[in-house]
């Protein structure tokens, strides 16, 4: 078992983890954050396997994730305090109009 | 197998897995902020020191900072337990996420060393990457020569990132 190896199970590891915060937290700020985990985990996997593989595609790629990753949770959480002061509340189960 | 690459693995899995039960989104965001932080660890023990930078400068600072931010400006407390109201997804949940990573986890230990793998190798090899000044310069030279309409397009996509998170965070003026 070599570096790699667990290094990437460290990455099923926390993409699972963050699957399963998306799936079974019910505030949108947790969701947010399982979204942000995932992106992480898949970061990891293709350094680990770019570096593994003598490559340099995979590091520019990953810059590029972590730059949309911040785009994505600045767009993210503007709309997660619009929903705050519509609703009240950032539960899901209270979103239930369209219309704020 | 180097014992800090394993003491950071068991660290980062442990704080995942307290990010997914604990109560408080504080104590989530603390989490994800000490997982982010061992993941920029991990990139710097296997030389990635570039990416392991950009983690700690933009996931670590940035990102996690407004996660906070966000969740003080709208003074989240506790919720309440919310995997007793409903057991049933919460057991389906728990058997999808463990199904998952058993089909990841069996998939990488059983295919790793596949020879189609081993045959499609790059040219930056180590050696050639510290003969040629280190990781960021090549990394940065990649970014600024074979990459920069992407580098300026993605710059573009920020800045309507940033355009519309301040379009949709203001308030409204009646």
């Amino acid at each position: 078992m070599t570096n790699e190896i667990l290094i990437q199970l460290l990455a099923a590891f926390l993409f699972t983890t963050g699957f399963l915060v998306v799936l079974l937290r019910r505030d949108t700020i947790m969701i947010l954050m399982g979204i942000e985990l995932l992106l992480n985990a898949a970061n990891l996997s293709i350094v680990t396997f770019s570096k593994a593989s003598n490559m340099i595609e995979g590091q520019v790629q990953v810059f590029f994730i972590i730059t949309i990753a911040a785009a994505e949770s600045a767009i993210g959480l503007s709309i997660l305090v619009n929903l705050y002061r519509n609703f009240g509340s950032i539960k899901t189960q209270k979103a239930t109009t369209l219309k704020g | 197998m180097s014992p800090v690459i394993i003491i950071l693995c068991l660290i980062s899995a442990c704080l995942a897995f307290t990010m997914l039960f604990a109560k408080s989104p504080i104590t989530s965001a603390l989490c994800l902020l000490g997982v982010l932080i061992m993941t920029a660890g991990i990139y710097g023990m296997i030389g990635e020191h570039m990416i392991a930078t950009i983690q700690l400068v933009v996931y670590a600072g940035a990102i996690m900072v407004l996660f906070i931010f966000s969740i003080m400006l709208l003074n989240l407390g506790e919720s309440e337990n919310e995997f007793k109201d409903k057991p049933g997804i919460f057991v389906l949940g728990i058997i999808l996420g463990l199904s998952v990573f058993g089909l990841l986890a069996y998939a990488i230990v059983h295919y790793f060393n596949q020879p189609t793998i081993a045959k499609k190798m790059g040219q930056f090899t180590p050696e050639l990457i510290s003969q040629l000044g280190g990781n960021s310069k090549v990394l940065s030279h990649a970014l600024f020569s074979q990459f920069y309409v992407s580098f300026e397009v993605i710059s573009l996509a920020l800045l309507v990132a940033v355009v519309g998170a301040v379009v949709l965070a203001k308030r409204k003026i009646d």
